[in-house]
């Protein structure tokens, strides 16, 4: 989880400039506070509810012009900390501006969006429950209030009482898929949000562009459809995918391993990972290219004896391919012995 | 174990017929590979002399691939390994005692108490009944002892502990010689994969002929497949795919339509014979695409049919038409099926091979398995060695010289490595292709540089012409045949190369292929041929330690409790338990009900009290857990811990969380640190009770866990429901009992006492008075109050 870090100390240093330009907000503001709470308790029951109704009907027409609602400090502070409330309000704070450079808020976003909108059309929405934003840059002072340092961040704020430890999501354990979100959603206030992705056109629009330039080739080329049966161009596909695989391609996709790793201390890189249970995706591709130059050796040996033409011509390409398996095979023999430890087999390099 | 040792004799004899009916039926298709290309064999009597060496041969890599896989004969002993074995050898037994019929149906209430399962209609039958079947016939021998049956399964097991789970295939390779030995193991996947290749090969030689003959041998051995494993999806896609490849590359012929339409009307009935298959072969989507192209095979061939009686315009366009409509209509057909239900959609196993990320988040108990885990290049090379970097080259020969039947391997290679590379476990389906292809490379260079330079002088292009029918490895050769003849015209180019230059080619690959041997003894000893329920630890010396401890407890277990005890434990050990303890086991390794195993999951991950309620609803009167913090074993319980809280939080989320077991930094950790409800939780309270007490090192302090290398948190554990029944030598193997509910639960707290109660003792006023005596001026001392006070 290293990109939580780097937003961490993004943030904080933010935090830091952003300090002392906010210092004098804060008495303002808790002034404003407390002459609420005075309104407020000086008010009757009904002046209460009338409140309330019309906190909830701003947050429904708020949340019907847009799925995730866009908060300031002081709707925050109105609409999300102030009681009255009967409504539950989920809150990401995050930082999206450009500046400030926090990928991870973009791709939280992402999938916080696709959530709201899911409860917003479903079914079952209804006025208990609200989906809102606070970026960095429009509520700063809200970020310092509630002691919080790093983005993004999700919070849910109960109808009653203050939100307790399991109200922020655990977003370095679970990541924030929008599946996870609903169902912690669903554990902290009984409302059942079933996630419904819009279908991703990009996928479908680029391979109808891919079938229709594969179509129109097809169609300029009619006369001449040797080239399907090129057999070179079955076979390198075949072996594209058989390489691919060998390599651990699938791996690399399932598990999202980094690219290589830095050492902190000494900033080191290693392109090869030391447990043979794991492995960078830079292996993987050196791994890829040991196989490849094998195979070719192998191809070659094979051409330089079957081929007709120049005697010295086909020593030399036998030689060169003796040479591609030979030498890559040890090397590769010699990074699998560095990996599995106590394999006491290596041939020609240690 | 003087006894022992007569059965161990008997159980050569066995294991050796065993391996000879395993092997000796793969012989054909090796043959096929390894017929040809004696190159120099052909020198009086080229017949006699091939067939000779290619006997010999044979017989070598077979006896070499026997011995190897006696390596964990000879470390340990002659032992069933790992978990799943227990099973089979257990209903081998069942099958063996009580005949073939009681078997199909047989309620075994012994597992998954209370539901039971039937284990008739849930079971590949095929490996018991073969392994019934060895024994049947040894027995008709007079070979052996009547107790034998007892040891059978264990000798079939003998096979093949060494290629195991992976099914490495031993792969021998001998100038211009391929053999192959197919390993087998007591677990399904060992006769499986025989299986797998002989349909195959069946198929590809019924597409050669065209002869409803083979075709109902490849039937026949598909249902030997369908009865062995589940696997078998694997051959019912890839045939059709192979028949669809070739209607597209136009390769379509009647000997296509013969073996196909044959294939899978016959395959379909014998597979539904199998009880546990059932009416699957018609109703689900794994075996729909077989159905499809059946479907567009015969709207081909009805258009090739009338290609005779129309014109050429006519039938281009009608053909064309009839094609794309016949596909359109079985493609629609099967979704409108699937919607309405007729035909179940994939199942999850089968979903999470395309969707990769699927299993991770629905069905944790697929995912929690090792065997399921993505393949990462560091096991494909360790299970290939060499041949991961050949094989490819062997594959573009192949595709090179496209035929009908390398249109089939190049396919089943593509499939294969693709499965192999999501899960480790598939890795058992590529390696036959992989071998083979391989196999080809390497033939087809020592070809080309093993030969003298001298003239051949009769090409061998006429014997290999009646073998290369056999296999598509061995059809390659009738290229090669054409090449060699080729090549004889070529005689000068061919010398030009130089004896030199052939020699060290022939020299490195020969060396390459030596070091390929080497490492696969290494692997096979090292690695393959550790039972798992005996474990080996060696000391500085070098010398050998054996901890017995799993079949301590277990025999532990069959002899001091009553017969009918139910044992908890993670389903893991559930065959082992019902295997070697015979005892009622809750959760097994067939993990048919994940609510049932989410129960136990929860039992074992909430605290004590809530813990001993699903105990009683469930009945258990023993729990087991492994546990390996005195040793450093890392396969223990606390290991897999979070997959049980993760499992029964899926089921229970209410009342597990897999946050809680983690500490506010996220992470999983048994020391003082740790997370308090990790700390109180039923497993970890059985997995360390009293093990604060054990100092184990004295460098370490006492309670010190090697596995996780922590002092553990919560050192003082008492139990309220529980006693420790029994714990194994190495502490591996921890069994407690349930007591059974207390005629009157204690209170947990100590009656509250007040001091009023015990002030108001009554005495008579007038007789205190009397007696006590006071001291006059007495200097009082006040608590809790400091004597100097500090100015503030």
């Amino acid at each position: 989880m290293n990109w939580k870090g780097d937003v961490y100390t993004s943030a904080s240093s933010n935090m830091a400039s952003g300090t002392s330009g906010f210092g004098f907000c804060l008495p303002v503001t808790s002034f404003l506070l407390i002459l609420l709470l005075c309104v407020q308790s000086g008010g009757s029951q009904k002046k209460k509810e009338n409140m309330l109704a019309e906190k909830v009907e701003q947050m429904m027409e708020w949340s019907s012009r847009r799925s995730v609602i866009r908060m300031n400090g002081d709707k925050f502070r109105r609409f999300v900390k102030a009681p009255p409330r009967n409504y539950s309000v989920i809150v990401m704070f995050t930082a999206l501006q450009p500046q400030r450079q926090c990928s991870v808020c973009r791709q939280a976003n992402e999938e916080y969006q696709v959530l709201a909108n899911s409860w917003r059309y479903s079914s079952a929405f209804s006025n208990k429950l609200f989906f809102t934003v606070v970026d960095y840059d429009e509520g700063a002072d809200v970020f310092q209030q509630l002691n919080m340092n790093s983005a993004p961040t999700f919070m849910h704020f109960p109808p009653k009482g203050k939100p307790k430890r399991a109200d922020t999501f655990d977003l370095q354990r679970i990541g924030f898929a929008s599946e996870q979100l609903a169902k912690w959603i669903a554990d902290r206030t009984d409302v059942q949000i079933r996630v419904f992705r819009p279908p991703n056109y990009s996928g479908t629009i680029a391979l109808a562009l891919l079938v229709s330039l594969v179509g129109g080739l097809l169609y300029l080329r009619r006369n001449n459809l040797e080239f399907i049966y090129n057999k070179t161009g079955w076979a390198m596909a075949a072996l594209c995918v058989v390489f691919a695989m060998t390599s651990g391609q699938m791996w690399n996709h399932i598990r999202g391993p980094p690219y290589a790793h830095k050492n902190p201390q000494n900033g080191q890189v290693s392109y090869i990972h030391g447990s043979s249970q794991a492995q960078f995706v830079a292996e993987s591709h050196i791994i890829l290219l040991l196989n490849v130059a094998i195979t070719m050796g192998m191809v070659l040996l094979n051409e330089a004896a079957t081929s007709k033409g120049d005697v010295g011509k086909r020593r030399i390409l036998c030689l060169v391919g003796l040479g591609l398996v030979v030498f890559f095979f040890s090397f590769l023999l010699s990074i699998f012995r560095s990996k599995y430890h106590g394999y006491p087999y290596s041939f020609l390099i240690k | 174990m003087a006894e022992q040792h007569t059965v161990t004799d008997g159980k050569h004899k066995a294991s050796t017929n065993a391996g000879g009916t395993l092997l000796g039926n793969s012989r054909p298709s090796a043959v096929g590979g390894g017929g040809r290309g004696s190159l120099s064999g052909g020198l009086t009597q080229p017949a006699g002399w091939q067939s000779l060496l290619s006997f010999t041969i044979l017989f070598l890599a077979w006896l070499a691939g026997f011995s190897s896989r006696l390596f964990a004969v000879i470390r340990f002993e002659s032992i069933i390994h790992e978990f799943d074995p227990w099973f089979n050898y257990r209903s081998t037994h069942h099958l063996t005692t009580n005949g073939f019929y009681e078997f199909l149906n047989w309620f075994d209430e012994r597992a998954w108490y209370p539901l039971g399962r039937i284990v008739g209609g849930t079971v590949y039958p095929g490996l018991m009944v073969t392994a019934g079947l060895i024994h049947y016939v040894l027995n008709l021998l007079h070979l052996t002892r009547p107790d034998l049956h007892l040891h059978l399964p264990a000798d079939t097991g003998t096979v093949e502990p060494g290629g195991g789970a992976t099914g490495r295939l031993l792969h021998r390779h001998r100038p211009g010689y391929i053999s192959r030995s197919v390993a087998g193991s007591f677990d399904n996947e060992g006769i499986a994969i025989f299986a797998l290749q002989f349909t195959y090969y069946l198929w590809v030689k019924s597409v050669k002929t065209g002869s409803v003959f083979w075709a109902i041998g490849c039937c026949l051995s598909y249902f030997y497949m369908v009865s062995a494993w589940g696997g078998y999806v694997f051959i019912i896609n890839l045939i059709p795919l192979h028949v669809f490849v070739l209607l597209l590359m136009q390769r379509y012929s009647k000997r296509v339509y013969i073996a196909y339409s044959t294939f899978y009307i016959v395959g379909l009935v014998l597979s539904m014979q199998i009880p546990f298959v059932g009416f699957q072969p018609i109703r689900t989507s794994e075996h729909m695409a077989a159905a499809g192209v059946f479907a567009l095979l015969q709207a081909y061939a009805f258009l090739q049919y009338l290609k005779d009686r129309l014109t050429k315009q006519e039938f281009q366009t009608l053909f064309f038409l009839g094609v794309s409509l016949a596909a359109g209509v079985v493609f629609l057909t099967v979704i409108y099926l699937t919607y309405t239900g007729y035909i179940a959609p994939w199942s999850g196993r089968f979903y999470s091979l395309w969707d990769t990320g699927y299993a991770k988040i629905h069905i944790p108990i697929i995912a929690s398995v090792s065997e399921h885990q993505p393949t990462t290049w560091v096991s494909f090379f360790f299970d290939l060695h060499i041949l991961v970097c050949t094989f490819p080259a062997g594959l573009w020969f192949c595709i090179k010289n496209i035929n009908d039947e390398r249109v089939f391997v190049a396919l089943y290679a593509i499939s294969a490595v693709y499965f192999a590379g999501v899960m480790v476990r598939l890795m058992l389906t590529l390696t036959p292709v992989v071998c083979m292809l391989s196999a080809i490379a390497f033939s087809n260079v020592f070809e080309h540089y093993l030969g003298d330079d001298q003239k051949r002088e009769n090409p061998p292009a006429e014997d290999s012409s009646d073998e290369d029918e056999k296999r598509p490895s061995g059809n390659l050769y009738d290229k090669a045949g054409k090449v060699r003849k080729h090549v004889s015209d070529q005689e000068k180019a061919e010398e030009g190369l130089g004896p030199n230059i052939k020699s060290i080619v022939t020299m490195l690959m020969l060396m390459l292929l030596m070091m390929f041997a080497v490492h696969c003894t290494w692997v096979t000893s090292n690695a393959y041929s550790s039972p798992s329920v005996v474990l080996a630890s060696y000391n500085h010396d070098g010398t050998r330690n054996i901890l017995d401890d799993f079949r301590e407890a277990y025999y532990w277990l069959r002899q001091n409790t009553e017969e009918h005890v139910r044992v908890m434990s993670w389903w893991d050990y559930g065959y082992q338990i019902a295997g070697m303890a015979n005892r009622t086991t809750l959760v097994d390794n067939n993990t048919w009900n994940n609510s049932h195993i989410a129960l136990v999951g929860k039992a074992m991950s909430s605290n004590e009290s809530a813990a001993y309620q699903i105990m009683q609803s469930l009945d258990v009167d023993y729990v087991l857990i492994i546990f390996g913090g005195v040793i450093g074993y890392s396969g223990d319980d606390i290991n897999k811990f979070l997959w049980m809280v993760r499992i029964a939080e899926g089921e229970h989320p209410k009342d597990i969380r897999e946050s809680d077991y983690f500490t506010p930094q996220g992470e999983f950790r048994v020391d003082k640190a740790g997370s308090p409800t990790l700390l109180n939780c039923l497993m970890y309270k059985m997995s360390y009770y009293r093990f604060g007490e054990m100092q184990l090192d004295f460098r370490t302090p006492p309670g010190f866990d090697r596995t996780r290398n922590a002092e553990i948190g919560n050192k003082d554990i008492k139990f309220k429901h529980l006693e420790e029944a029994f714990t194994s030598e190495h502490w591996l193997v921890r069994i407690y009992k349930v007591k059974k509910l207390e005629n009157r639960e204690p209170l947990d707290h100590k009656p509250r006492v007040s001091n009023i109660i015990s002030k108001q003792k009554y005495t008579s006023k007038k007789i205190a008075k009397r007696k006590r005596g006071y001291i006059k001026n007495k200097l009082v001392l006040k608590k809790g109050k400091k004597s100097s006070k500090k100015a503030v």
